[in-house]
């Protein structure tokens, strides 16, 4: 299945690294077509998946092609069992193929071995997840500096860098609150701070506002698109919210294991 | 932060259970140390015999007594620093027949020379060397059945029936615990002169001194080589020897309490296992958004590891804290006081202490060991569906 299926969302995100809004409403189109001026980040070549249960053989992506471009906003839409969640979970190297390549900045995900993703991930992507999954006896801080323990940072410097992450996303004084002095909104935002602060390439989502109320859930968006934006990071979305599929600069709709 | 100290904060992530976790540690490490102080109780008269006396009996028996002139045969060999000896009387007081203590006939000159570690006040000493009567007791028995110096009492003999008069001329204690502090001692001369035959000029055994220990092992043989060829043999042995002797009685109760140990140990590490194991299960989600963010397999078990070594040594802690108080100041002086003869030193020993911090770590860590393989071997994306 082609990429071709890619649907571009009038008042989106912009294209990321084309620039400006303009650029990024031709950009992300002749991206999804592979002649984009923005360089491919994310390509997926046959990519197939199999789960078994017990002897019986599941196929949850059927031989994906699939090109992603460089700060792109992606969102994934799809109804349940479709298979979007799997297909993040291998972007993001979390889980291996069955059959194909998945190819990021030209590093072949599909050789590395368990260990060698995982480090790979430490440096290359962020993650943020529908219900925040935020270390309930770290503060806010604490939670936002802990994928930088596997950096050789000092601890004065992850610090920093933790509260500079607080920052971007608003909420510096809220550094010294455990999780469950934050509101929903506020937990997803620190969530997100964790997700940056390692300055990864790539952040995917799952279902970011799946567990918020409509102010919150617009909040978070609208930091998400600012990442893109100002940030110059490629997201990766999986959600059912059409709302918030509006604000992705691409929408890729899956319907067992295909693109429709 | 570090990983170390994450792991200290885990500790309180369900604080009642983690609470009650400690306290069931607290409390097995408690039971622990009683039973290692019972040991060592038993054992400290071993472990403290003095390694310089040298102690002779009948071949045959203990009970069976050697002829007095044995001594001075003993003392007229080369290598003798001193010779005392001592029989047995096993009186009680009247009416107090299940206070047992320990109350032997002795030469007060000698025994003084041979126990350098009895101390007495000079009057009290030079007391006693004159007086045919005069007794000498252990602080914890004068404490026990309240006799102060310059008390006549009365004791029931049951090897020697009737009724004794006894001075008390002094209260000892000892400056080494090679000797128990609840015994009494009375002039052998005393005993002698009212015995009948087969008693009169009897002792129940010898003991000498030598200048050092290492002149001990000779000293025994020399002693029962003097008496091979008489009617009655003597068999000798170091003062730690005779006293491993009498509790090689007692060894089936002394490995029956070293078991019951090990098994309060064992059921220990089942509760911390238990605990454990709930929280791994209960964060399997967690250990998948940490797994995705980067840590590595290892990195969960040192979560795992590192939780579960901070609550056995908070529950070693606390056991030693319960320990120390209650043995030493509570069941410990109520043992000295009324079973001093069988426990006359009921502390807890220093290295017990280091024993029981030492395994409360361990077995947590050994109790751990299979809830951190299982974290470390959680798949991202399976750990990551499961919720709570």
């Amino acid at each position: 299945m082609s990429d071709a299926s890619a649907t571009r969302v009038s008042g989106g995100a912009s294209g990321g690294a084309s620039g400006g809004d303009g650029a990024a409403k031709s950009g992300f189109v002749s991206a999804a077509k592979g002649g984009s001026t923005a360089p491919t980040l994310i390509r997926l070549s046959k990519v197939g998946k199999t789960y078994y249960r017990g002897k019986e053989p599941i196929e949850v992506l059927k031989d994906l092609d699939l090109e992603m471009p460089e700060g792109a906003f992606e969102a994934l839409m799809g109804p349940s069992g479709s298979g979007k969640s799997t297909l993040l979970n291998l972007i993001a190297g979390l889980d291996s193929v069955s059959r194909g390549t998945i190819h990021i900045s030209g590093v072949d995900l599909t050789a590395m071995s368990e260990g060698a993703r995982a480090k790979w991930r430490s440096q290359n992507v962020g993650f943020i997840f529908q219900t925040y999954n935020l270390l309930p006896v770290l503060t806010a801080a604490e939670n936002v500096e802990l994928p930088l323990l596997l950096t050789p940072l000092s601890s004065a410097q992850r610090k920093q860098r933790a509260l500079i992450a607080l920052r971007v996303v608003g909420l510096e004084d809220r550094a010294g609150h455990r999780p469950d002095q934050l509101s929903g909104g506020q937990a997803q935002r620190v969530a997100i701070a964790r997700a940056i602060v390692t300055d990864p390439k790539i952040i995917v989502a799952d279902e970011p506002t799946g567990d918020l109320d409509r102010h919150s859930a617009d909040q978070i968006l609208e930091l998400l698109v600012k990442l893109n934006t100002e940030l110059k990071k490629t997201i990766v979305m999986v959600t059912h919210d059409p709302v918030a599929a509006e604000r992705a600069s691409i929408v890729r709709r899956l319907d067992k294991g295909s693109l429709t | 932060m570090n990983l170390a100290s994450i792991a200290v904060k885990n500790t309180r992530r369900n604080l009642f259970r983690t609470v009650l976790t400690v306290v069931g540690v607290a409390v097995a490490m408690l039971a622990f140390l009683l039973l290692r102080t019972v040991l060592s109780a038993w054992l400290v008269g071993v472990e403290y015999s003095a390694k310089d006396r040298v102690a002779s009996r009948h071949k045959v028996t203990f009970v069976m007594w050697l002829p007095k002139r044995y001594v001075e045969d003993v003392r007229g060999l080369e290598g003798v620093k001193s010779v005392t000896w001592l029989n047995w009387f096993g009186a009680h007081v009247p009416g107090k027949e299940s206070q047992f203590f320990a109350n032997m006939a002795t030469d007060p000159k000698s025994f003084l020379e041979v126990y350098d570690e009895i101390s007495l006040p000079p009057e009290q000493r030079a007391h006693w060397l004159e007086d045919r009567r005069g007794a000498i007791v252990g602080s914890v028995i004068a404490r026990q059945f309240g006799w102060k110096v310059g008390d006549k009492i009365t004791l029931e003999g049951t090897i020697y029936p009737g009724l004794w008069e006894f001075n008390i001329d002094g209260v000892y204690t000892a400056t080494r615990k090679s000797l128990d502090q609840s015994s009494f001692y009375f002039n052998w001369a005393y005993l002698n002169e009212a015995a009948a035959a087969p008693a009169k000029e009897q002792v129940g055994w010898i003991v000498t001194k030598v200048p050092d220990a290492a002149q001990a092992g000779a000293m025994v043989k020399r002693i029962d080589k003097l008496f091979d060829v008489r009617d009655t043999q003597t068999l000798s042995m170091s003062e730690r020897a005779l006293n491993t002797s009498f509790l090689g009685m007692i060894s089936t109760l002394l490995k029956a309490m070293d078991i019951v140990s090990v098994v309060i140990l064992l059921i220990m590490m089942l509760i911390l296992g238990n605990t454990i194991a709930m929280g791994v299960r209960e964060r399997t989600h967690e250990y998948g958004v940490l797994r995705a963010i980067g840590f590595k397999p290892a990195h969960l078990s040192v979560f795992v590891l590192g939780e579960a070594s901070v609550t056995g040594f908070l529950g070693g802690l606390l056991g030693v804290g319960m320990a120390l108080p209650l043995i030493n100041q509570g069941v410990g002086r109520f043992m000295e006081e009324n079973f001093s003869g069988l426990f006359p030193y009921f502390r807890v020993q220093q290295s017990d202490v280091v024993i029981a911090l030492s395994l409360s770590v361990v077995l947590a860590l050994l109790a751990a060991a299979i809830p951190a393989y299982q974290a470390s071997k959680l798949h991202v994306t399976d750990a990551l569906r499961r919720v709570g």
